[in-house]
């Protein structure tokens, strides 16, 4: 058509520009593919199948008309880019291309299902072109053909073209007469895989034809190498087959997956003689005679696997069954992890086992092994297996990674199973707490679940401030969820863009490894509760007094703010509740609210043996009772004896009186002893409401002394510069800047002063 | 008492030779069976070129039977060798006995100004310095440690420091000053390997670690031996972290030791204890023994029941100990005071009958003991000796004292500021142009 000059002249201004541009575009695009344009030229066997379904065709040809308009249209808005300039009209323009054009719109087609909503489009195609509708129909034909194959083969909609011939071909693969041997079959495999990544190609297809291939390799006894070869190349095409690396395989394609792997290993099982690696040139490949040589990495196709196994299980949604039969695999992943292992150790480069035992150290980590958690001494085989690992990855691996990686999964499987002294000191002495915050995202929520872990374990150990500081960071912002990539928070003052949102979804961790995030967090406010209420209570008058746990003050103050307080529901509302009867040194009630059968179903079930974890929180709720009680009531007493106070909090009197002569050697109570009568005796120093607000005034006074002198330094300071003559040139290059800030300085601190006096008016 | 003996897990990280002392102790206090121990010891003296101690030892443990005919032969290879390395060394002895190079020797400090000034007058080589190495050696392997030492300490002055054998020398010398028992020696020693070490010439952390494991197990000889040595156990495993660490992560045993030394040490306790206590919970699961559950009942729980009970555990374990027998009697007296002063910072009122008890004493003698207390007015307290208690004397602060005792110098000081501004306004107005500049 281009050559229809009258066709042209007539068309618009603007529309004959445009057509130049769009012809220019298209010879620069078609140079990529000469080669197969040519070839189509040479060889354009579509032209029965066009026959057989031309009269159907025609009858629908206004129909199919509006279609491609739609789908135009559908493109337009999709892709603003060069593409689009080609797709539109290049099929007026040259016969060939066409084809091409369609196929790439055909892809989209499913987008553009909606009614005719580009008349103006429609409008101006028909302009163009009054005497083309044979072509297009010729095009509307070849789409339909390749529609019904995919939707055939079940296959989403992908480019498919000219390979498809081919393809279409292929099951006879030989020829009958051809001998069948290993340069035939290797041929035959380049071709096809010469397919691979091209526009038209039909991965689905492209798998069975390597099986194809591979089982006549077999058939033909051409050796292990050759068909290990093709495996390989069957394993990359299952995996080439989803194209968009954000979304997870099918589940068919996973099992095929997963098969090939699993026949993979068994081959090189079964041939330890054949030389795999991945520096091993195509040309220098051995596969006809012993020793064989072939190209390719076993363990880069586990990885991989693992990969696609991870965002299968992201994909899921993690209540449904599928999700369990997904995870059934996991256990297959873990053989066939098990298996690289015993394959590679042997002949693998350090760098190469270091990474299968790291896989495997990540398959590990998190599973809970309860005969391990109960016979400590007992030498298991996990922790055998997680330290041999991790040990080796410690001596040997070069990159930072791995190892920080994998010293992390060793602390949380540690801290997984209670050995809380060896987690910690692992902990300590990794010193990751300094650096974590270079390394990559998934390795710092790794580093997040394992200080949670750590923080579980201290806790159930009974060592609440050590867990109160490992839970801290995470709790404290509000998004734990977000920190241990367990889910996305909606954030309030910026939306996500798609892209970012895209990334953190693929972070995110499949569901199996979560951790409870309502047990965190009530560990979490259980340890501050411990921590706080008792703090709260001795510092009562101090003015001065720092918070400990701002998320927990947070929630009590949330909790005072309702108008009415019904009986708690929630896991929060029960430690409030809590800790407001711990205040009073009720330890009883204190207790109750903690340990019922609402929480324990909540929360405390979730702890192997929750048991002991029981009794443990309700001996600290006891002791912490006991100190609360003695801070908050000592200036009502004269003195105590210790028996009355072992009844009331129902503690062994020795415990008492540990508890009693540690407050009294940190001089947190005034008290002493009286021994032959086993009383504590109050020392009665404990100021008056009056004193305690003269004390305060007194460290004010000083405080805005001590300041008063500061500035006076400061000043002096100035004058001390200013004076000393050797500095006039620096001087006089900063003294612009020096004295402003000084003079800011100086206000700060004048409005500090005038807080101060405020203050102490107030007093 | 044997499950407290640390001798074999302190023999790993000492010298052959150094064993020998802690094995006559052992056989001394019969803990083991006796032979046992003489296998060991003939074992121990298997790799060693001391064969006349080994034929008696073998006598000791085979009554019945001759010396087998091997330590006979390694005798006369010993001495054979020995002839050998003497005449090769005889040139070398001789030049150190010339009066001028020891003079010499004493007045230049740099080795290698002493090298040069050898080599032009006696032709002194630098392969000799090697003959003497292997000759010290050998010297030590014959249990002939003052030799050793002589012969080292020339060594080690004519090495360069980069050398391969100095860092080996350095040792060998510290081990023979410990061995002939001359302390002041050892202890320069200690100080000098210490400070090689601290240089880091080996570059891996592992073996860092290693260096100083062994050399706290070896101070240890020299700290509990040199009068000072309480004072330098405190300063360099305590508060030198590389140390500390250290003694964390490969030999935790060594807490009984520094505890021990940190209780006898009475003019630094107070404030070492706190830091110490916490290395000991820090460690508690990796090592326990008495000693150091003795502080933690002490200080961690309170509970002086438990303290008494392992003060007497204490006393077994220190008695059966090479390094802590000397200062046993130190340290009960301390540990003792120990529980008192803590009892008596918590008390108000103390019966000595429960007091005796708990210090391990008799009613009458801790009657007396407290009375010295007070006489040496460690302890602000009264005796009521009608109900037999002791009363502490009021240690409360008034909170009126507590407001004079903030508010006191406040006025002075608001009075030197307030001159201290006058005087500056008085400078200021002179110099206002130069404020006024900008």
């Amino acid at each position: 058509c281009w050559e229809d000059r009258e066709g042209r002249k007539q068309m618009s201004k603007n529309n004959a520009k445009g057509l130049t541009t769009l012809r220019q575009k298209l010879k620069k695009y078609n140079r990529d593919f000469e080669s197969d344009i040519a070839t189509y030229r040479e060889n354009p066997d579509e032209g029965e199948e066009e026959e057989a379904v031309d009269s159907e065709e025609e009858k629908s040809d206004e129909e199919a008309r509006e279609d491609f308009t739609k789908m135009k249209a559908a493109k337009e808005e999709s892709r603003p880019s060069k593409k689009v300039t080609y797709d539109d009209d290049d099929d007026d323009d040259d016969d060939i291309d066409w084809e091409m054009s369609s196929d790439s719109s055909s892809s989209e087609s499913d987008g553009g299902e909606g009614p005719g909503t580009t008349v103006y489009t429609a409008a101006m195609f028909l302009k163009k072109q009054p005497g083309e509708e044979k072509k297009e129909k010729k095009e509307k034909k070849e789409k339909r053909v390749k529609k019904k194959r995919e939707e055939d083969e079940g296959g989403e909609w992908e480019e498919v073209t000219k390979g498809a011939p081919m393809i279409k071909e292929a099951p006879k693969m030989f020829a009958k007469d051809t001998e069948v041997n290993h340069e035939a079959v290797i041929k035959k495999l380049n071709e096809i895989i010469s397919a691979r990544g091209k526009k038209g190609t039909d991965r689905n297809e492209q798998i069975a034809l390597l099986k194809e291939l591979q089982s006549i390799s077999n058939a033909n006894n051409l050796g292990p190498a050759i068909s290990m070869k093709i495996m390989f190349h069957i394993i990359s095409a299952i995996y080439d087959y989803n194209p968009n690396i954000a979304t997870c395989m099918r589940s068919e394609m996973w099992e095929k997956c997963l098969a090939g792997v699993s026949e993979l290993l068994d081959m090189v099982e079964a041939n330890p003689d054949i030389n795999i690696g991945e520096n091993i040139l195509e040309e220098s490949e051995n596969v006809t005679t012993p020793p064989y040589r072939v190209r390719g990495c076993v363990l880069t196709i586990v990885e991989r696997m693992d990969e696609e196994f991870t965002k299968m299980l992201q994909a899921c949604d993690a209540h449904s069954t599928e999700y369990v039969d997904r995870l059934k695999d996991e256990k297959e992943v873990c053989v066939i992890l098990d298996r690289l292992q015993t394959y590679l150790v042997p002949r693998g480069t350090t760098e190469e086992i270091c990474r299968v035992y790291l896989r495997r150290i990540e398959h590990m980590y998190y599973k809970f092994d309860p005969e391990a958690y109960d016979n400590p001494k007992l030498e298991n085989k996990s922790f055998k297996d997680m330290e041999e690992m991790c040990k080796f990855i410690y001596a040997k691996d070069l990159t930072d990674r791995l190892r920080t990686r994998s010293m992390l999964c060793q602390i949380y499987h540690q801290a997984l199973h209670d050995r809380w002294y060896q987690a910690r000191d692992l902990m300590l002495m990794s010193h990751l707490q300094d650096t974590i915050q270079h390394s990559d995202v998934p390795t710092q929520i790794l580093y997040n679940r394992t200080m949670v872990q750590l923080g579980l374990c201290a806790f159930r150990k009974g060592n609440i401030r050590d867990a109160h500081n490992a839970l801290v960071d995470i709790q404290s912002g509000g998004r734990a969820k977000e920190l241990l990539a367990q889910g996305l928070l909606l954030q309030r003052q910026h939306e996500r863009t798609p892209e970012q949102e895209k990334i953190e979804k693929r972070r995110l961790l499949p569901y199996h490894m979560h951790i409870n995030l309502e047990l965190l967090e009530c560990v979490y406010l259980v340890s501050a509760m411990l921590i706080e209420v008792p703090y709260m209570a001795a510092h009562e008058m101090d003015a001065r007094r720092r918070m400990i746990s701002k998320n927990f003050h947070h929630v009590m103050r949330m909790s005072e703010r309702q108008a009415l307080t019904g009986p708690p529901e929630s896991m929060r509302e029960h430690v409030v509740a809590a800790s407001k009867a711990m205040k009073t040194g009720n330890w009883k009630e204190c207790k109750n609210y903690i340990i019922n059968e609402k929480m324990n179903a909540k929360v405390w079930e979730l702890f192997y043996k929750s048991e002991t974890v029981q009794e443990m929180v309700t001996s600290k709720i006891q002791e912490e009772s006991l100190r609360t009680y003695l801070f908050t009531y000592s200036s009502v007493y004269d003195s105590l004896s210790l028996e009355t106070l072992a009844e009331m909090f129902e503690i062994d009197q020795g415990v008492v009186h540990s508890i009693i002569s540690k407050m009294i050697i940190n001089e947190e109570l005034m008290a002493s002893l009286d021994e032959p009568t086993h009383t504590v005796v109050m020392h009665r120093t404990e100021p008056t409401r009056l004193q305690s607000l003269a004390l305060q005034l007194s460290e004010k006074v000083s405080s805005l002394v001590d300041n008063n002198e500061r500035i006076m330094e400061l000043k002096q300071g100035n004058l001390f510069f200013q004076k000393s003559g050797g500095m006039q040139d620096r001087q006089d290059r900063f003294q612009g800047n020096y004295q402003q800030n000084r003079n800011q300085n100086w206000q700060d601190r004048r409005n500090q002063r005038q807080n101060y006096s405020q203050r102490e008016r107030a007093y | 008492m044997a499950e407290f003996d640390l001798t074999t897990r302190m023999g790993q990280y000492l010298d052959r030779h150094l064993v020998f002392p802690l094995l006559e102790f052992l056989s001394v206090k019969e803990l083991y069976d006796e032979k046992e121990m003489l296998k060991g010891k003939l074992d121990l003296l298997s790799n060693t070129n001391m064969v006349d101690f080994a034929m008696d030892v073998h006598k000791n443990l085979y009554p019945d039977q001759d010396v087998p005919n091997s330590l006979k032969g390694k005798r006369q290879d010993v001495v054979a060798q020995l002839k050998s390395l003497q005449a090769e060394t005889e040139l070398i002895t001789k030049i150190f006995e010339d009066p001028e190079v020891v003079r010499q020797m004493q007045s230049s400090r740099d080795g290698r100004q002493l090298y040069e000034f050898l080599n032009k007058e006696h032709g002194f080589e630098a392969s000799m310095v090697d003959t003497l190495y292997t000759y010290a050696k050998f010297q030590y392997e014959c249990g002939n440690y003052s030799g050793a030492a002589e012969y080292l300490y020339f060594v080690r002055v004519l090495l360069p420091s980069t050398d391969s054998h100095f860092l080996d020398a350095m040792w060998g010398k510290l081990a023979s000053e410990i061995l002939m028992q001359n302390w002041e020696t050892a202890l320069d020693d200690l100080q000098k390997l210490k400070d090689i070490i601290d240089s880091n010439p080996f570059g891996s952390a592992l073996q860092n670690l290693q260096q100083r494991t062994w050399l706290i197990h070896w101070s240890l000889f020299v700290f509990f031996n040199h009068p000072k040595g309480r004072d330098l156990i405190i300063d360099m495993f305590i508060y030198q972290p590389l140390y500390l660490n250290a003694i964390q992560t490969t030999c935790s045993h060594i807490l009984r030791y520094l505890t021990t030394a940190v209780i006898t040490n009475k003019s630094r306790r107070r404030t070492v204890m706190k830091d110490l206590v916490k290395v000991i919970q820090q460690e508690s699961y990796k090592y326990k023994d008495p000693i150091t559950e003795f502080v933690e009942c002490l200080y961690v729980n309170f509970d002086f029941d438990g303290a008494q009970q392992k003060l007497r555990e204490c006393e077994e374990v220190l008695v059966n100990d090479f390094f802590l027998v000397a200062c046993l009697d130190d340290f009960i007296e301390n540990a003792r005071l120990l529980i008192f002063e803590t009892f008596c910072r918590i008390h108000e009122c103390i019966s000595i009958n429960m007091l005796a008890e708990k210090l391990n004493m008799t009613e009458e003698d801790a009657e007396r003991w407290i009375v010295n207390l007070i006489r040496n007015a460690r302890l602000d307290a009264k005796i009521d000796s009608k109900l037999g208690h002791v009363v502490m004397g009021a240690q409360a602060v008034s909170p009126y004292q507590q407001v004079i005792e903030k508010t006191k110098g406040l006025a002075f000081r608001s009075q030197m500021l307030a001159m201290n501004i006058e005087k500056k306004l008085g400078i200021k107005t002179g110099d206002l142009p130069q404020w006024g500049q900008e």
